[in-house]
Parts: C-alpha cells; structure tokens; sequence
C-alpha cells in the first residue's frame, strides 16, 4: 500500500449523536484508493452509523468528510452547519456505492430495472447505454440470466449479488458494504462472498462491516475493532488475528465468533 | 221463571235455524245455488257468491253441464273484477278441461293473459318513456364521476407529498385542507361553493362548482390514503435510491410512489365507489344528473319505475367501474404474482 498517495476518502473527527447515544466518537480514518477496510465489531458499537456516514445517508453532528481531498457534503451558513445542497449530496453519492444487509432492490422493477435505474435516471444515459451497462454488470456477478424477473422470485444470494451489480453500475470509486451477508442463509454466504472477492482483485476501493470473519482474512488490508463509537485496535490481517491480541475485549470478541 | 223460557226459546230457534240452513244448504241445487249467488252479487259480496258457486258440481259424463259452466265463467268474471287474475284463469280452466273446445272459456283465457302481459309491457313502456332522460342524466353523473377521478388522485398526491414534507409551513397547510374538507358535509361545501362563492364575486357554472366541490373532498380524503401508502413502504427503499444518487423527487417518483399502487387500490376504489353514489348530492345545486332525472321523472308521473331504473344504472356503473378496479389492482402488483 502506498501510503504517501492521497487517500480517496478522510475522515476527521467524525461524531454522531442519537439522543444521549454517541453512535460515533471523533473517529478518524484514511481510506486509499484499493485498499479493503474491514470492520468488525459487537453490534451496536456504529460500524453501521460510520458507514452510513460516510454517503450522508446519516447527518453527522461534527467532524469532516474529504472525499479525494475536496471536503464534502456539509455547507455553514449562519454559522449553522447542514447538509449541502441536493445536488452535491446525490453527486457524492453517485460516487460511493453501497450495498445493504437486506438488499433493498426495487420489487417493482425487473433484476435488469434494477440495475439500470441508476445510469438511466441519476445519469441520464440513454436507453441503450444505460441497458448495455446494467448487462455488463449483470454478467459481472453472474445473474445474465435473471434479468428479466421480478426481485420476488430471486434467492437471497442473488438479491444480494443484484444489488452488488445495481451499485456497481454507477461505476463508483468506493463501495460500502453493510453488513452484506448477514440476512443471508449460511449455504447462499458463499457466492456473495465470492461476487465481493472478484470486486476486490479487481482493485475497486471497499469498506466492509461485517460479523463474517472469512472477509477479514481473506480479504482485509486492514481489520479494525469498533467499539462504543471508537476504534479499538486496528492493523493488518496477519497481526490481528494472530497471537499478538493482547486487547482483553477483542479475544473474547473474536473467541465468541470463531 | 220467565226468563228461562225465553232463554230456552231462543235456543230452540236457533238450533231450528241452524238445521233449516244446513239442511237447505245440501238440498240445493244448482239453479238455487247460482240464484242464491246472484242475489249475493247485487248485495255485493263477491267473496260469498264465488263461494256458493263453487259448490255446483262437475256434471257426470253426458250430463247436462250448462249450469256449469255458467257457474265457472260467472267465477272468473267475479275474479277478474276481484283482480285476482291467476284465480280467474284457473275457474275458466276447469271448462277447458271437461270442453276443449268451448269458445267463452277460450276467450276469456286469452283476453285474461293478454291483461297479465300488459302489466309487464306497461313496466317496458314506462321504461321506454323514462329510459332516454335517465339515461341523459346518467351521462353527467358519469362525466362527473370521470372528472373528479381525473382531479382527486392528483390533489390527494399533492396534499399527501405536503403533509410528509419537512417544511413546516407547507404540510401545515395541507393539514388544514384535510381538517377542513373531511371535517365538513359535502353538501355544505357543495353549496358554499354554488351559492356562497357569488358573494365574494365568484360566479361558477354549476358543473364546475360541482368538480371543484367533488375534487376538493375527495382529493383530502384521497390525500391521507396516499400519505398513509406513501409511509407505509420500507424505509429502505427511500435509502436505496438515495444510495444510488437519486435526488428525493426521483426517489418518489420512480421507487416509491410506484409501489404504493398495489396497496392504493383497494382504498382507492372504495372512494370511488362512493363517489359514484356522492355524485346524487350535486342534483342540489342545479345539476340534472342520474338522481335529479330520477326525481323529476318521479314527481311527474308519480311512477316508482322512474327510482328502480335509476337504481339499476347506479348498480351498473358502480359494478363496471368495481370490475376495473379489480383489474387494475391486479396489474399494480403483477411483479408480486410472477
């Protein structure tokens, strides 16, 4: 990893408040571009609120996000902060991709509809463009062949991998991933691990928050322990899992997974 | 003492009476019996002269039967006066049955039956002479119905899409629409509008005042059913658009208010099947439509005929526009069928 390049997304101080809850506690965190981030945690400790955060799905109450340096998605006005503008939210977010533990896909529309929702509405592709895209992605997480039904009659495997393909299409630079495997049937784990796998070879920029512990060894350039809205620890793969956990917490966390 | 006897006398009298009668009653023969029932007819009791009749006997084969069928067909004139039409069919019957060919038994058949169908071809006259300006009003009626359809789903849309707004000035606002409009009589709006706009120097034909009356009420009521489907999909399907860069309009308009239709239906259609009735309210404010055409036809010929065709056509709309309905609900959620 080349730390002296620029990182694709900063966060400073990021904290979020929900009543007398601090879901996120002046967390700070660098992203580079190809880097896999995993982030694993009890539930609870705002891996979720983080992510979320991170595509302004969730309203930060401090902190600032930088997205490729440029500081993104809240404007002070009247000494007030708030979100910025619709347009530079959704700008943003055509930049970020994320997939949903329950998946989300639209019943209404076929697995194609999906898929092509995005480059035809949000940006405005032609018809056929925009149809050729969503194929491509199809193909990329291997559903060609469901492109013509409706969500309804998919298993939760490939709801999942929909979704992966209907956030892909937007061709982002960062993809978040809450949760992804977590509603999903043990046996169906796999081939939604292995759509995320291929993504990651393929270099695209990830943030995972997961219990599945196979996408941090796996995958992970860096595993990082969330706690009570703060980091807990975090380093490569190899030193996490290994022996030299000495945090109390994070063994018992992890001896209760494994 | 005295009175003993005239007790004791007075019983053996009656009885005396009472055996005379009976005694005479099965001496009689026919001739007496149709005299007897004559005289009961000129003092007017019909009843007791068709029961006297109906005592003489069919005649033994070969026998002569003139008193017979005197008595038979006198019956079923007395039953035709009576109006008593099935009656008096069945009385003439009794000669076709012994005479086949007995021409007055015959012709009061025919002329029995003809007077029953007339009954059902008055009924298919009235209609004939009603049908046209019912069926002029029903027009209007059914224009009303298709304007406020047209008119309601879009104000209820805009009123639901306010009251979920986050600007408070706006949702308070449609809040108070609905307040309003379902809190208050049609008919009160109805005329506020026909002839209370006017002093405010708001003169309206009466079938505008009637659409903006009719669009006004339902498009609150409609308002709150949206609202209520609107809210009623997953919160995470407004995510998931956002996700992908959707602005908030696009979210509405291409992820969520689509499938809200499904559940809309069956709300939607109840509303209308009301309105289709509803629409009888405007007769008050100088509209001719289905119910005004009914009354006026009502109130000329006094003639019930007038309501029940009216009723009939009110059915007929209400179920051709249920049977849409039902087909439509069908297609919204067809990707849930599939």
């Amino acid at each position: 990893m080349n730390t002296a390049r620029e990182p694709l997304i900063r966060l400073e101080g990021i904290t979020k408040r929900f009543k007398n809850l601090t879901a996120v506690d002046r967390i700070d965190l660098d992203v580079f571009p190809g880097e896999k981030l995993v982030i694993i945690g009890p539930s609870g400790s705002g891996k979720s609120t983080l992510l979320r955060s991170i595509n302004l799905l969730e309203e930060i109450d401090d902190g600032v996000i930088r997205f490729q340096g440029r500081e993104v998605g809240y404007v002070t006005s009247h000494g007030r902060r708030h979100l910025d503008r619709p347009p530079a939210v959704c700008a943003l977010r055509t930049e970020i991709g994320m997939v949903f533990q329950h998946f989300h896909l639209f019943p209404h529309m076929t697995v194609l509809g999906n898929v092509m929702e995005g480059p035809l509405i949000v940006r405005k592709m032609p018809l056929n463009e925009a149809r050729q895209v969503a194929t491509d992605m199809l193909s990329k997480v291997g559903l060609s062949d469901k492109r013509d039904v409706f969500p309804a009659t998919l298993s939760g495997g490939q709801k999942q991998r929909v979704a992966i393909a209907r956030a892909l299409a937007m061709r982002p630079k960062l993809m978040l991933f809450d949760e992804p495997t977590s509603a999903l049937d043990p046996e169906l784990v796999g081939e939604v691990f292995d759509t995320i796998h291929t993504l990651a070879d393929e270099g695209m920029t990830m943030i995972i928050v997961t219990h599945h512990m196979g996408f941090a060894r796996e995958l992970a350039d860096r595993v990082i322990f969330m706690e009570s809205g703060h980091f807990l620890a975090q380093g490569n793969p190899h030193e996490f899992f290994s022996v030299g956990q000495e945090n109390e917490r994070i063994r018992s966390f992890l001896n209760r997974l494994l | 003492m005295n009175r003993f006897y005239i007790l004791i006398s007075r019983v053996a009298v009656t009885l005396l009476f009472l055996w005379t009668l009976a005694g005479t009653g099965r001496a009689l023969d026919s001739d007496a019996l149709s005299r007897q029932a004559g005289e009961l007819m000129a003092q007017g009791d019909l009843p007791g002269a068709v029961e006297l009749l109906r005592q003489i006997p069919v005649p033994p084969k070969g026998a002569d039967a003139g008193a017979f069928v005197a008595s038979r067909m006198q019956m079923a004139r007395i039953y035709v006066s009576l109006n008593e039409a099935d009656k008096a069919l069945a009385a003439s019957r009794e000669v076709l049955a012994l005479f086949p060919d007995n021409s007055e038994a015959r012709n009061a058949v025919a002329a029995i039956q003809k007077q029953q169908q007339s009954r059902w071809l008055s009924l298919l006259d009235d209609s004939r002479k009603f049908l046209p300006a019912l069926l002029k009003g029903a027009t209007m009626t059914l224009l009303l119905v298709l304007c406020t359809m047209l008119v309601s789903p879009l104000g209820g849309l805009l009123i639901a899409l306010g009251r979920i707004s986050t600007f408070r000035p706006l949702s308070a606002a449609c809040w108070f629409v609905i307040w309003f409009f379902r809190g208050t009589p049609l008919l009160l709006q109805l005329f506020f509008i026909y002839y209370g706009l006017p002093a405010f120097g708001v003169t309206l034909p009466p079938l505008t005042a009637a659409v903006i009356g009719l669009g006004l009420n339902y498009s609150a009521y409609l308002g709150e059913i949206i609202r209520g489907a609107i809210q009623s999909i997953d919160q995470g399907q407004m995510e998931a658009a956002k996700a992908i860069g959707m602005t908030y309009g696009q979210a509405m308009r291409r992820v969520i208010i689509p499938q809200t239709y499904k559940r809309l239906m069956p709300p939607i259609g109840n509303e209308f099947i009301a309105l289709i009735k509803d629409t009888a309210l405007v007769s008050t404010i100088a509209m001719v439509e289905l119910m005004r055409s009914a009354d006026q036809l009502f109130n000329t010929y006094f003639n019930i005929t007038a309501l029940a065709l009216a009723a009939a056509i009110y059915l007929l709309l209400t179920s051709i526009f249920t049977f849409i309905f039902e087909k439509i609900e069908y297609r919204a959620g067809i990707y849930e069928h599939r």
